[in-house]
């Protein structure tokens, strides 16, 4: 077909590969190419795979559903899945709640020329600049059980005798969201005291002059003015949470038992030291849907403020 | 005279609440880093003191020069810095062009893939990941840092494709005509005119490349098994998994030193880092 038309109308393609060549074609194409190759075709791969029974020991496959059937049947896909929720949960609130008090403070203390200021907004940020796998090992010291451990022995000196972490099925959950909120603060706060900057000053004086207590501005004014800065906030976050490997992986590993195992940690460990390609596979997928609708959250949320 | 000390009452008051959740942010921020540090600078005896003493007795250097010439940190060190100088390079080269093209061109379908370009990056890593070991090991590319380099490049490209097409945005067309008026070509436009103008969007975005590939895990952890090929994030896990009591004070330097040249970079480069986080995400 291509030669045949070549070769009646050459002046044709000689024009269409100048008119390619002058538009954003070859500027886009090495990106575009990259990003096939490493994202798009991975992707569907990874979905091919969950309707086999490949395993990472030998070469030949099977198309099957069974990979889908086998995770939605065992009743530890639903502790994982809650597990993630629960992570994603709590962590997403306080790091906004967390990010929006400290940006209010910082803010608040720059416009009364607080000392300290710039030096709360530097620390506040610090972890955002901590390789997560990093942050999962400082935590893991903090809490170290032995005698040698220092959120321990702070706790005994409050008067809280045999305290447990993180080998204690009930409270490893919480204490993993206490070091993933102290990991993911610092991309909230940001956000939002960018947010806070973009207010007219004068919004704010008007409400003081009207009489509105620093609840009601609060309340009336600042929230309602960086709403949308919060929503794009809370989507990114969501979806950086769950996704979370790193941090957990060298904080618990998942454990004890699967009390903090969370969906990717549950698909890493399916394949690569259980072997099984094709249920490691589904698992990802899930993890891929998932995020797929995180995504088309975060454009609803993008389109609406485009038209507002 | 009233009205005016209860205002200052209530500022000094103000302050004071302030001053105390400052306080309180302070410490839950800084306190897990400040431990480890001190944990890093104590001698093994020290470590198993019970209750543990807050400071090291005496400040010793020796877990830092035992860590870089003893583990492998140094290596890991050596590791991280040549992949991720080689991300920073290969994703400028190419998104150099494609902001150019995303901001200097209007074609149909140019929406679509701006928002597909985006999408990329809600893609959990390990996604990718699982597809890519597999063509690896068959293609002999595991242990590679060509091909972990080009991942990590694909996984920078989309928030630098997009920091920097905003940054290009910001730059007034009438140069790119006075260029073109000059008889200036696509190419001596961008390379002459342009580039020296988006420098700072160029330096926000190698650093934010910088930080998020220096933090990378998965990729690292999955595509290579050779230890002594490890950057330092997986060097650190592989150390605290393989390691017991006896080298705690090892990764306890070994952390610092990992944190460290991301965390002076953040300190004496940030205002490059807020403009580029936010930009995007906040429209003025």
């Amino acid at each position: 077909m291509e030669k045949g038309k070549t070769a009646k109308a050459p002046s044709s393609m000689h024009i269409f590969l100048k008119r390619v060549s002058q538009g954003p074609a070859p500027w886009l194409a090495p990106l575009v190419i990259v990003l096939v190759a490493l994202f798009i075709l991975p992707t569907l791969e990874v979905i091919r795979y969950s309707f086999t029974d490949a395993s990472l020991l030998r070469q030949n496959y099977n198309y099957t559903l069974k990979s889908f059937r086998v995770i939605f049947t065992t009743p530890a896909t639903y502790d994982i899945l809650w597990n993630s929720l629960v992570f994603v949960f709590f962590s997403v609130v306080f790091q906004t709640l967390l990010g929006l008090i400290i940006a209010l403070a910082v803010d608040k203390g720059e416009r009364i020329r607080l000392h300290g200021s710039v030096f709360v907004r530097v620390v506040a940020l610090l972890s955002w600049a901590i390789p997560g796998a990093i942050i999962g090992v400082v935590w893991s010291f903090m809490y170290t059980e032995a005698g040698t451990g220092i959120l321990i022995t702070i706790l005994k000196n409050m008067g809280f005798e045999n305290v447990s972490f993180l080998t204690n099925p009930d409270h490893a959950m919480p204490c993993t969201i206490v070091a993933n909120v102290w990991r993911g603060t610092a991309q909230s706060m940001i956000l939002t005291y960018a947010g806070l900057k973009t207010i007219p000053i004068d919004i704010i004086e008007a409400s003081q002059i009207d009489g509105a207590n620093a609840f009601q501005r609060l309340w009336r004014v600042i929230l309602p003015s960086i709403f949308s800065v919060i929503s794009t906030n809370i989507i990114l976050n969501t979806i950086n949470t769950f996704n979370t490997f790193d941090m957990i992986f060298s904080l618990t590993g998942g454990g004890p038992g699967r009390a903090t195992e969370v969906l990717a940690l549950t698909s890493y460990s399916t394949i690569f030291t259980g072997y099984n390609l094709g249920r490691g596979s589904a698992y990802a997928v899930v993890l891929l849907v998932i995020n797929s609708l995180m995504a088309i959250g975060y454009f609803a949320v993008l389109r609406r403020r485009e038209r507002n | 005279m009233k009205l005016t000390s209860s205002k200052s009452g209530r500022l000094a008051m103000e302050k004071i609440g302030l001053l105390v959740l400052f306080f309180v942010i302070i410490v839950f921020f800084l306190f897990p880093v400040l431990w480890v540090l001190s944990m890093s600078f104590k001698t093994v005896p020290e470590l198993f003191y019970v209750p543990p003493k807050l400071f090291p007795e005496h400040f010793s250097f020796d877990n830092y020069v035992q860590v870089l010439w003893m583990a492998d940190i140094i290596t890991f060190l050596k590791n991280s810095f040549l992949i991720v100088g080689g991300t920073i390079v290969g994703c400028i080269l190419l998104i150099v062009p494609a902001a150019y093209g995303l901001s200097r061109f209007r074609f149909k379908g140019k929406n679509t893939l701006q928002f597909g370009i985006l999408i990329f990056q809600m893609i959990s890593p390990l996604i990718i990941a699982i597809p890519l070991y597999r063509y690896f090991s068959r293609l002999h590319l595991l242990n590679n840092y060509w091909s972990l380099t080009l991942v990590y490049i694909a996984l920078s490209l989309p928030f630098a494709c997009w920091s920097l097409k905003g940054y290009m945005d910001t730059i007034p067309y009438s140069i790119d005509e006075a260029g073109r008026i000059d008889g200036c070509s696509r190419m001596t436009i961008l390379l002459k005119l342009l580039i020296p103008l988006i420098v700072p969007g160029m330096i926000s975005v190698v650093i934010l490349i910088f930080v998020r590939s220096w933090a990378q895990f998965i990729i690292p952890f999955i595509l290579l098994n050779d230890s002594r090929m490890f950057p330092i994030s997986v060097g650190l896990v592989n150390l605290q998994s393989t390691g017991d009591t006896i080298t705690t004070h090892l990764l306890a330097a070994g952390c610092i030193l990992g944190i460290l040249p991301t965390v002076l970079i953040f300190i004496f480069l940030q205002r490059f880092i807020v403009s580029a986080l936010t930009a995007g995400a906040v429209k003025e």
